[in-house]
């Protein structure tokens, strides 16, 4: 299948979290008793049973007052940290673009979670699981848009395949950028190009998100380094550890040890 | 029989079993998380979630081994403090036995200056499980109870699993010293009984055996 995106324009979204809504539908997540956590926010933070929710964030500038929204759910990176973290082969790409969790495999121990740089995957700690969103892969490999997309009534989330979407995002910043040159893409950029990118109309930390979100380093050198220098470690004790036995064996060191250790010793001197 | 000397308290050889068995089993049911295809291997154990919570069992009863065997003024704990200072304390007499460590390693022999009760060899795989132990035990707490991702956690992972593999490799060496090495190998009865063969003492550990071996002969 074609490579896939979603287009998540800021500028359009109106904040009323039917995304959120339309995915628990959907993936039969039930509600949840929520509180107001500031603004219009109502969700802290992804739950087993939310995979998606709003952000507010209140920004004022010369006494005008700006929602900075932003519907959060997993990027689905081209080049995700979560997969390269898992030990489990847990995580796989699919060719549209997916980051998907194989719940059979997963160990629940959590790598995933501790390093995706916008903190998406979480454990599930009744089910031992780690989960997130699924980008509706379900619904996209039978040809339909994900739920989220699929009920937003402004039109802030754009579905289809890639070479159809870029355009239309890139045209639609190009549009706000004559009024507001801090319009920009977040996203296509970012670990491999996600699949999820959205169009902000202000700087990431305004909407709380990283500026710079990249594989860890400790996660490199993780998997990259350590993983084969430790087995070549490994490798190198145990080559030397048979060089050891069979030189002894030819220097006779075996055969001789018996006399060797017997040979009366001599207190106080050789 | 043989003239022996005594080595090794039994505080020191509880110690020492402890750790033994508690890092092979903690290496055994972490491997089952690091390895994807050594996962199968967990099954032995009823499984890898079964395994998981080994792993955070042995870790309390190796942490607290550990701990108990340092304290109190019994002979044991006396002799570990002892190791612990001697071990860190290495000096020309220890470099000028470890330079040497390829040559014996393969069965070879070159004259080294008389040695202490732990040689310079001993003190430098003292001093690297110290170090790495450390390092495992304080990187496996953070992994067991930071959550959400954050610098210490994401640090804890390569340290954890550097330190379990190069540890490996370590003890790969120190099983075939220990067992399989024609010379060495006679300090083998030494951590199972405390006692060993006086020549060896005397060819090995010079210096400990004139100061304090020699008057524990026995046979
Ligand atoms: C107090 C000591 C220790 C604690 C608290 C501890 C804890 C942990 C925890 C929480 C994990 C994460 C895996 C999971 O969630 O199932 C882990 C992984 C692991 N542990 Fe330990 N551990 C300790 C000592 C050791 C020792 C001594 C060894 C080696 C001999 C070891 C080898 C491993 C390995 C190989 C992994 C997998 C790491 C990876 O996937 O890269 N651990 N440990
Ligand atoms: S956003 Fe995080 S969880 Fe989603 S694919 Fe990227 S690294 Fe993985
Ligand atoms: S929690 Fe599951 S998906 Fe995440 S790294 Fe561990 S095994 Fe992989
Ligand atoms: S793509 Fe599907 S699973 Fe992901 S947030 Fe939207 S509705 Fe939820």
């Amino acid at each position: 299948m074609a490579r896939k995106m979603v287009f998540i324009d800021t500028s359009l979204c109106t904040g009323c979290k039917a995304c959120s809504v339309a995915c628990k539908a959907w993936n039969d997540l039930p509600a949840e008793k929520t509180q107001r956590i500031s603004s219009y926010q109502t969700q802290a933070d992804f739950t087993p049973n939310t995979w998606t929710y709003v952000r507010f964030r209140e920004e004022y500038k010369d006494k005008k007052m700006r929602f900075n929204m932003l519907k959060l759910q997993c990027f689905h990176c081209a080049d995700p940290a979560c997969m390269k973290a898992c030990s489990s082969q847990a995580i796989y790409k699919t060719e549209s673009g997916y980051t998907l969790i194989d719940k059979d495999k997963c160990i629940g121990c959590g790598y995933c979670a501790a390093n995706c740089p916008w903190g998406v995957p979480k454990i599930d700690e009744a089910a031992n699981k780690a989960y997130k969103c699924t980008g509706c892969i379900d619904r996209v490999e039978s040809g339909m848009k994900p739920a989220c997309a699929q009920t937003c009534q402004p039109g802030a989330i754009q579905f289809g395949d890639y070479d159809e979407i870029m355009p239309q995002a890139q045209a639609r910043v190009a549009e706000l950028q004559l009024t507001n040159p801090k319009a920009h893409l977040y996203g296509n950029e970012l670990m491999g190009g996600t699949t999820y990118v959205y169009l902000l109309q202000d700087r990431p930390d305004a909407y709380g998100l990283p500026l710079n979100p990249t594989t860890p380093i400790s996660l490199t050198l993780w998997k990259d380094i350590v993983y084969p220098l430790g087995g070549i470690a490994i490798g190198a004790s145990a080559a030397a550890i048979t060089c050891g036995v069979i030189v002894n064996l030819v220097r006779g060191n075996y055969a001789n040890r018996a006399k060797n250790i017997a040979a009366s010793h001599d207190e106080g001197g050789k | 029989m043989a003239k022996e000397v005594y080595r090794f308290s039994a505080g020191e050889r509880f110690v020492h079993w402890c750790h033994g068995v508690a890092f092979l089993l903690l290496l055994f049911t972490g491997l089952g998380v690091l390895v994807y295809a050594f996962q199968p291997a967990m099954n032995v154990f009823g499984g890898i979630q079964v395994t998981r919570n080994i792993h955070r069992v042995v870790a309390v009863l190796f942490t607290l081994g550990m701990i108990i065997g340092f304290i109190g003024k019994g002979q044991g704990a006396r002799q570990m403090r002892r190791w612990f200072k001697d071990v860190i304390n290495f000096r020309k007499d220890d470099f000028d036995h470890a330079k040497n460590f390829g040559i014996e390693f393969f069965g070879g022999h070159k004259p080294f200056p008389p040695q202490g009760k732990f040689n310079g060899g001993e003190k430098l795989n003292s001093m690297f499980t110290i170090l790495g132990t450390l390092c495992i035990v304080t990187s496996g707490y953070i992994m067991w109870f930071a959550s959400g991702p954050s610098l210490l956690l994401q640090w804890a992972y390569p340290i954890h699993a550097a330190c379990a593999l190069f540890m490996a490799a370590l003890l790969i060496a120190h099983l075939y010293l220990g067992i399989l090495h024609p010379d060495s190998n006679q300090a083998l009865k030494g951590i199972f009984t405390g006692w060993v063969p006086a020549k060896f003492a005397y060819e090995h550990y010079e210096k400990w055996y004139n100061e304090e071996a020699k008057e524990t002969m026995k046979g």
